[in-house]
């Protein structure tokens, strides 16, 4: 795949995200309804939500390819996943970034040291040792296996984060989208949640892949592939 | 050229901004909590972006740097 390739792909995918990304700025700032109980200060859950999501699906992605890379040894494979670790971190940092500003009005406190906040910051924590680890060691190969377990056990993290809610006493809301019953949320909520979502896999896509080229790239020239 | 330690550094600042003790008491008093609550709202979707075009510009440069190391961009 070329260089040229890869910034194609993600040009398309990054234009249909900004196009959905305006519309969604759109549907939260003049059309979604204003939530009765909290205010204005509920329309950061149209980021906060999709950012988590997007942040578990991109520490999936790492997780699977570390796995496989662990397996098949495709030096391509840890290439993805530093790629998706790094926009999991991004999005991640969104979602520990806007749940406090959102909790200060909501709940009259920054920070709490809630089960599920808890998990989120240590998840946090362990893909910022899964950066660490890979350039901790003399040798390159050992510190991307190193990398290659940390992010397979950070992704153990995501189900417990998810189940928090319900298996422990939290002040954090459980569920109302992710929910066995279904999502109850408005109509018009709702949408906005899936157009807020779907804007962001596509951006997270298109940096993704352009992410990745890079890394590629990065790599062909060290091992002389490509001359510099 | 790891992206993330100057991603953290910002992020760090950011926060340094916003939970400076004393900084949002002071408006509590001052403005009305209508007016806080938009300031939230503004302050993440801020920085969500922030966040989002600084991880766009860093694989940018690092194009751009690949690209004049292998004078035009040659294929991966």
């Amino acid at each position: 795949m070329s260089l040229a390739t890869v910034r194609w792909g993600a040009l398309v995918l990054g234009v249909a995200g900004v196009a959905l990304t305006l519309l969604f700025h759109w549907q939260v700032f003049f059309w979604v309804p204003t939530e009765a109980s909290m205010g204005i200060v509920q329309r950061i859950f149209y980021i906060h939500l999709p950012a988590a999501w997007v942040g578990f699906l991109a520490f999936g992605i790492v997780a699977i390819c570390s796995a496989v890379y662990l397996w098949l040894g495709e030096e391509k494979l840890d290439q993805a996943a530093v790629a998706a670790a790094e926009g999991g971190m991004i999005f991640t940092t969104i979602v520990l970034t806007s749940g406090p500003l959102w909790a200060r009005l909501a709940w009259g406190t920054w920070w709490t040291w809630d089960p599920r906040l808890t998990l989120t910051l240590l998840l946090w924590f362990i893909y910022l040792g899964y950066f660490l680890v890979r350039s901790s060691t003399e040798n390159p190969e050992r510190g991307r296996r190193f990398a290659a377990v940390v992010g397979i056990v950070g992704a153990l993290n995501i189900p417990l984060i998810h189940m928090s809610v319900v298996w422990f006493r939290s002040l954090h809301p459980p569920p109302i989208v992710a929910r066995q019953d279904g999502p109850q949320l408005h109509p018009d909520m709702l949408t906005t949640v899936f157009t807020a979502l779907g804007a962001w896999t596509l951006i997270f896509f298109s940096l993704f892949l352009l992410r990745y080229g890079v890394g590629r790239l990065e790599a062909r020239i060290e091992q002389g592939v490509i001359p510099s | 050229m790891n992206p993330l330690p100057s991603v953290v550094v910002a992020l760090v600042a950011i926060a340094a901004l916003l939970f400076a003790p004393g900084v949002l008491e002071g408006q509590e008093t001052t403005a009305p909590r209508q007016m806080r609550h938009f300031w939230h709202v503004f302050a993440a979707y801020a920085i969500a972006w922030v966040l989002l075009f600084g991880w766009a510009v860093s694989i940018a440069r690092r194009i751009g740097r690949l690209e004049r190391r292998v004078g035009g961009g040659e294929g991966t």
